[in-house]
């Protein structure tokens, strides 16, 4: 609680730097804030506690999750001014909307209550709407964010029905009241199967999953690629976080799992398929993210159904799964704003020619983060997507894996088109500035993708 | 507040259950089909009322006080939302010089 209190907090004191003109001090006083969030989260991991008269249950899955956001919004904020040097006014508005955000992602990875489930998602939302529309006088981003803002709240109000439904069927909002009436009254009452498919519509569209998933690459194109880099890390965990507890804590009994299963299907075919044809590096990170998604679904697929109760391991490998996928993604999208830098603003795979005759460490740290996207032995990717499919095989769900298989070897040619381009010579001289501290970060998220592929279990001591 | 629960009560639940999934589906109907965003906008304010109804008749035949709780916060976070929605909606007015939902066309596939 106290780390949630400190984060809201900070984004209040960070508009205050900011309306007292100190542009220079935004980011050291958003990571130092970050950092005693994740001192205060680290202190604490081991003692599940209820908050709010059991509205919020901190264990180790939660805390895990919120260290892993914590963490790769430290490496957003590190990166944060060198992205925002050349915008003058409302600087300190980004870093703050991003942190309030952060606070509805981490209601989101342990509330308990539906009202903490609504509210997560609207917190989490609300700063995202704005952020996307940050660059004020361009179209595209006015477009992403009106685009985000209309669905987003179309989908809310899908969540917020089925949040009623399932109200109207138990009468409390509390979540082991639902798991306990689904166990004693099983699942033939039409509230409760309408209620549960509101609310994973509702769910599935933070998500990103198809058929949900058309906002994704619309506005991951149009926000400022900061923002995008934002969306596609913390706020997907967060979102696969909160989807999790809800299928862990109500089970998702037999016939509810469908919905499940055609979800995981259709979000791995579209997101592997459409991401073959993309030319926009933006708008390939946000299919590559859709398809991501659909691999988090198997994942949770193996808690669902029949096979309910291994919660704890499912947990533990979406936690491993999305921590490496975030790390990996923040590393090519800051990769990508250098290139981007250096090109006038192009935001094609051709950008990357030229990293490797100028900058060769650049370039194999790009290889290294797009190898674990595809999910290449040796990095963290394979280690996630091996634990995912031995999950699914371990509850049963055969068929569903070999999709999945032969969905992760589809993805990996579009992954692979990209790290063609980062080691082809360019036809023109290109220059490609770093400073000391973006290559850091990169270097950081690389040695983190490696380090967890050789070592996994370092993640497995959290949750 | 027991004898406004005890009006509630007269109309049976299958009629409030009928009377917001139809305020729903007219919401979900006009933020669909219709293309001026301003109307889009409050077809989705319909969809959150169609809610906050069915919560208050749930919470009164419940006798729990709970679902009344909620409606609160859902009109709380409804207007927090729409704030953000017609700002956003300034600025593309002022970009485009028009509030017609076709005009969002620039980014696809």
């Amino acid at each position: 609680m106290s780390a949630l209190i400190l984060i809201s907090v900070l984004g209040v004191l960070v508009l205050y730097v900011g309306l007292f003109g100190r542009k220079d001090m935004l980011a050291p006083v958003g990571i130092l804030g970050v950092l005693g969030a994740i001192a205060l989260f680290a202190t604490g991991w081991h003692i599940p506690h209820e908050l709010l008269g059991g509205m919020l249950e901190f264990d180790g899955f939660s805390t895990g999750f919120s260290l892993a956001m914590l963490a790769i919004t430290l490496l957003v904020f590190l990166f944060g001014p060198d992205y925002y040097a050349r915008m003058a006014n409302n600087v300190a508005e980004q870093y703050a909307l991003m942190l309030f955000s952060l606070c509805g992602g981490i209601l989101l990875t342990a509330y308990n209550n539906m009202l903490m489930l609504f509210l997560g998602i609207e917190v989490l939302s609300i700063p995202l709407y704005v952020l996307a529309g940050g660059k004020k006088y361009s179209l595209r981003s006015n477009e992403a964010a009106l685009k985000y803002f209309l669905l987003g709240a179309f989908a809310t109000a899908f969540l917020l029905m089925g949040i009623a439904l399932l109200y109207g069927l138990t009468g409390s909002f509390d979540m082991g009241v639902l798991a306990k009436h689904i166990a004693e009254a099983g699942t033939g009452s039409a509230l409760l199967r309408f209620g549960i498919f509101f609310v994973v519509a509702g769910l599935a569209f933070k998500l990103g999953a198809v058929p949900l998933h058309f906002w994704v690459p619309d506005v991951y194109h149009g926000a400022p690629t900061l923002v995008t880099m934002f969306m596609a890390t913390v706020v997907k965990m967060a979102a696969i976080a909160g989807f999790f507890r809800f299928v862990d804590i109500t089970g998702m009994p037999d016939p509810l799992a469908r919905i499940l299963v055609l979800l995981t299907l259709a979000t791995m075919l579209v997101g592997n398929i459409s991401a073959l044809r993309q030319t926009n590096f933006k708008r390939l990170m946000a299919y590559s993210s859709v398809s991501h998604a659909g691999f988090m679904l198997l994942a949770l697929l193996s808690d669902s159904g029949t096979e309910a109760g291994n919660g704890a391991d499912v947990g533990r490998t979406l936690l491993y799964y999305s921590f490496t996928y975030a790390l990996a993604t923040a590393g090519l999208f800051i990769l990508f704003i250098i290139a981007k830098r250096a090109n006038n603003g192009d935001e094609h795979h051709q950008i990357f020619r030229g990293l490797f005759q100028t900058k060769p460490w650049l370039a194999l740290c790009g290889l290294a983060m797009l190898l674990s996207l595809a999910g290449i032995p040796l990095t963290a990717g394979f280690v996630a997507k091996y634990q995912v499919f031995l999950l699914a095989i371990g509850a049963g769900w055969l068929k569903v894996m070999g999709f999945g298989v032969l969905m992760a070897l589809l993805g990996i040619y579009y992954y692979i088109m990209v790290a063609r381009e980062l080691f082809m010579a360019s036809e023109e001289p290109v220059t490609f500035t770093v400073s000391p501290l973006n290559g850091l970060v990169i270097a950081a998220c690389t040695i983190g993708v490696l380090l967890l592929g050789i070592w996994p279990q370092l993640v497995g001591v959290w949750a | 507040m027991d004898s406004l629960i005890t009006a509630i009560r007269v109309v049976p639940l299958e009629h409030y259950l009928v009377l917001s999934f139809l305020l729903f589906s007219i919401g979900m109907a006009g933020a669909l089909l219709r293309r001026n965003i301003l109307i889009v906008i409050m077809c989705l304010e319909l969809m959150l009322n169609s809610v906050n109804l069915l919560m208050v008749a749930f919470s009164a035949f419940h006798g729990d006080a709970g679902g009344q709780v909620m409606v609160f916060f859902i009109m709380l976070v409804a207007a927090a939302e729409v704030t953000v929605g017609l700002a956003i909606l300034v600025h593309l007015k002022r970009n485009t010089d028009g509030v017609d939902i076709n005009t969002l066309n620039r980014l696809k596939w």
